[in-house]
Formats: C-alpha cells, sequence, structure tokens
C-alpha cells in the first residue's frame, strides 16, 4: 500500500465518522430514521475501491474498539462488540469490499452516464445492502437463537432505507468518478 | 473527540490491558456456553459488580450504555413476542453481562494502551509482509486529526447552500464534501513521506 493509499483510506474512515456525528435523517416514506453512517461505508466501496475502502471500515471499526466514540449516535467502546447487531458491524468490512470490488471491475469510463450509475447501484445494492444484512440476520440469528426467518423479519425495516442509500451511493459515487477519479479499474 | 477511558486506579486500572483482553474474550465464551438463566443471572450481577467498582456514576454509566442496552432491551423483547419467556431472559442475561464486562474494560484501558497491543498482535502480519504494524498508528492518528476537519467543511458547504437559498441534500453536501477531503490526500501522502515517517527498514 502505497502511501497515498493509506492517506486516502484514513481521510475516508474520518467521512464516514463524520457522517456518524450528524444527526439522523428521517425521510417522508420511511418510518425508520436512516443515519448516514452506513452510506458512508457503501461510498467508501464506491469512491475508493475493494482494498482501500476495506481499509477505511476496518480502520473506523479498530477506532470503535479501542474505546473512541465514533459509531453514530456516540456508540463506542468493545460494548458495540456485544450487541445484537454487532453482524452488521463485521459485515461492514465485506459490504465495503464487495461494493469495490464490483465497482472495479463493471464500471469503466468508456460507459455512458446511465450504465456506469446503474453498475454503481448494483454494486452499492449487493454489497451494501445483500451482504450486509447476509452477516447482520446471520449473526442476529445465531446470538438471540432466533433463527433466521425471524431475525429476517426483524430487519426488514430497514431495508428500503438502506435500498436508498445504494442509489445516493451509485449517483455520488459516480459524480465522484467525474469530478476526482480515484477508483482503480480493472474491467 | 473524547475517549470512552475514565481516570482512575480500581483493580481493573491496574491490569495489563492484554490481560484484560483475553479475560474479555474468555468471558464472552464461557457466557455463550451457558444455556440455563441461573449461571447466566450471576454472571449478570456479577458484571454489574465489576462495572460498579469503576466509580463511573449512575448518569455517566446510563449515557455511555444506553444506545446498546436499547437495542438489546429491543431484541429480547422481540424474542419475547416470536419466543418463550426462558429465551428471551437468556439473550437479555448474556448480551447485557457482555456489555457490561467490554464497556468496563473500554473505561479503564488508555488508547495508547490499546495501540502498543495492537502493533504487537500486528506483528505476525508484518512478518508476512501484510501489514505494517507502524501504518496502524499512523492511520488512525491521522483521522483523529482529519474528523473536526471534515465537520467544518460540511457546515462550510452547509452555508454555501444557504447563501444560495438551496436546500442542503445528501448527495449536494456529500460530493464535494468528498472530493474537497480526498483531494488533500496527495499533499498529505507527500508530507509524510518528506519526512520519512514510512521509510523502508
Amino acid at each position: 500500500m502505497t502511501t497515498r493509499d493509506l492517506v486516502l483510506a484514513a481521510l475516508f474512515a474520518a467521512i464516514i465518522v463524520s457522517l456518524g456525528l450528524l444527526p439522523p435523517i428521517t425521510l417522508g416514506f420511511i418510518p425508520v430514521p436512516i443515519t448516514a453512517q452506513s452510506l458512508g461505508v457503501m461510498l467508501a466501496g464506491v469512491v475508493l475501491g475493494s482494498k482501500r475502502g476495506t481499509f477505511a471500515v476496518l480502520l473506523v471499526l479498530l477506532l470503535a474498539a479501542i474505546g473512541l466514540p465514533v459509531l453514530s449516535g456516540g456508540r463506542g467502546g468493545l460494548a458495540v462488540f456485544a450487541a445484537p447487531t454487532t453482524g452488521y458491524l463485521i459485515g461492514w468490512v465485506f459490504a465495503a469490499f464487495v461494493t469495490g470490488y464490483i465497482a472495479e471491475h463493471f464500471v469503466d469510463r468508456g460507459q455512458t452516464g446511465l450504465v456506469q450509475g446503474v453498475n454503481f447501484f448494483l454494486a452499492a445494492l449487493i454489497g451494501g445492502v445483500v451482504v450486509l444484512y447476509a452477516f447482520g440476520i446471520t449473526y442476529l440469528a445465531l446470538v438471540t437463537g432466533l433463527g433466521f426467518s425471524k431475525a429476517f423479519l426483524g430487519s426488514l425495516a430497514f431495508i428500503p432505507g438502506d435500498c436508498f442509500k445504494a442509489l445516493i451511493a451509485a449517483l455520488a459515487g459516480r459524480a465522484v468518478m467525474v469530478g476526482y477519479p480515484l477508483l482503480p479499474q480493472r474491467a | 473527540m473524547k475517549t470512552l477511558y475514565v481516570e482512575g486506579d480500581s483493580l481493573l486500572h491496574r491490569l495489563a490491558p492484554r490481560t484484560k483482553l483475553l479475560g474479555l474474550a474468555a468471558a464472552g465464551i464461557a457466557l455463550f456456553l451457558f444455556r440455563s438463566i441461573p449461571p447466566l443471572a450471576l454472571a449478570a450481577v456479577i458484571s454489574v459488580a465489576i462495572y460498579a467498582s469503576l466509580g463511573i456514576g449512575l448518569r455517566q454509566s446510563l449515557a455511555r450504555l444506553r444506545p446498546i442496552f436499547l437495542t438489546i432491551a429491543v431484541v429480547a423483547l422481540f424474542t419475547l413476542l416470536v419466543g418463550s419467556v426462558e429465551e428471551a431472559a437468556t439473550v437479555l442475561l448474556r448480551l447485557t453481562s457482555l456489555m457490561l464486562l467490554a464497556a468496563a474494560v473500554t473505561a479503564t484501558t488508555g488508547i495508547g494502551e490499546f495501540i502498543d497491543e495492537i502493533t504487537l498482535a500486528a506483528w505476525p502480519l508484518e512478518r508476512l509482509g501484510l501489514v505494517k504494524a507502524a501504518d496502524i498508528g499512523l492511520s488512525i492518528g491521522l483521522v483523529i486529526r482529519f474528523v473536526p476537519e471534515i465537520l467544518d467543511r460540511y457546515h462550510a458547504i452547509q452555508d454555501a447552500h444557504r447563501a444560495r437559498g438551496l436546500k442542503p441534500r445528501v448527495l449536494t453536501l456529500a460530493v464535494p464534501l468528498i472530493i474537497l477531503t480526498l483531494k488533500n490526500a496527495d499533499e498529505i501522502a507527500a508530507a509524510i513521506d518528506a519526512r520519512g515517517i514510512r521509510a523502508q527498514r
């Protein structure tokens, strides 16, 4: 990893932390308030790609683990890893990786804006929703003994918000790529 | 950014960080091995006693633990609705104990001590050439250094919206914030390299 990669990942980790310090946004049509922090995880993937994006997310979790209140709502410390929702935190790492991997391989500068946007959206949706919930729901099911179907039912309310975040991440990812391209292209 | 470390001189403060972390890991495993209520209830009582021995104070403790305890309570309630009372009590006691013990380790271990432990734990990875342990400390420092600056920039972008009579939206806030922040990367990287902070040994 070059010094530039290291700095980019650290700066993005700082962006994710900052997003957690902002008040949660309530959207008119979704009952659950959404925090911008998990949007930051998808953004890390679409903007930085798999390697640097994963490193940025790992840094945020490391900061939380050593006792800094960096997660949304001022949460931090080892106790956040003792919650029933810890699976989502673990899933962040893989979400950023998968989002970044898909973005690197399927988004190309030669594509039209619409195709780029759709590919970014699919990357954020597969990484930031499918992969994330796979980890979150599995952990919830195992730790609480609820079983998969009930754990899935309990997580259902948050899925529309996260799909909406994937859309935001796709639009932002494309805008950043146009303004300041950083994504390593490996198509 | 204020850390969750609390100054003090309790037994846990004086224990070596590694002992505390290994103890926490062992407690985590033990808590998941017990399946009946009585031992878990005992564990919860012991955890409360350990956390209380730190002298953090009730109000401060509530502020620290409330968000995580709320998640646990919601999940326990959900378990009660779809499962049995016993299952719900198991979830509640087990996770609450673990939360208290983890919070106790966090409150009694400083950031420096944690970074020392991480650097040591990263040593085998460094031998394999996967990461450089010194990079971890450097990155943590960078994040802490830049969070206040990013928040300032966020407010500046918000003000720029207002000055033009625009409603701040997620997208029009996030994109300039990301581009402006990441454009600094080259300068910061050059500064780090110029000082030889990541010099190859």
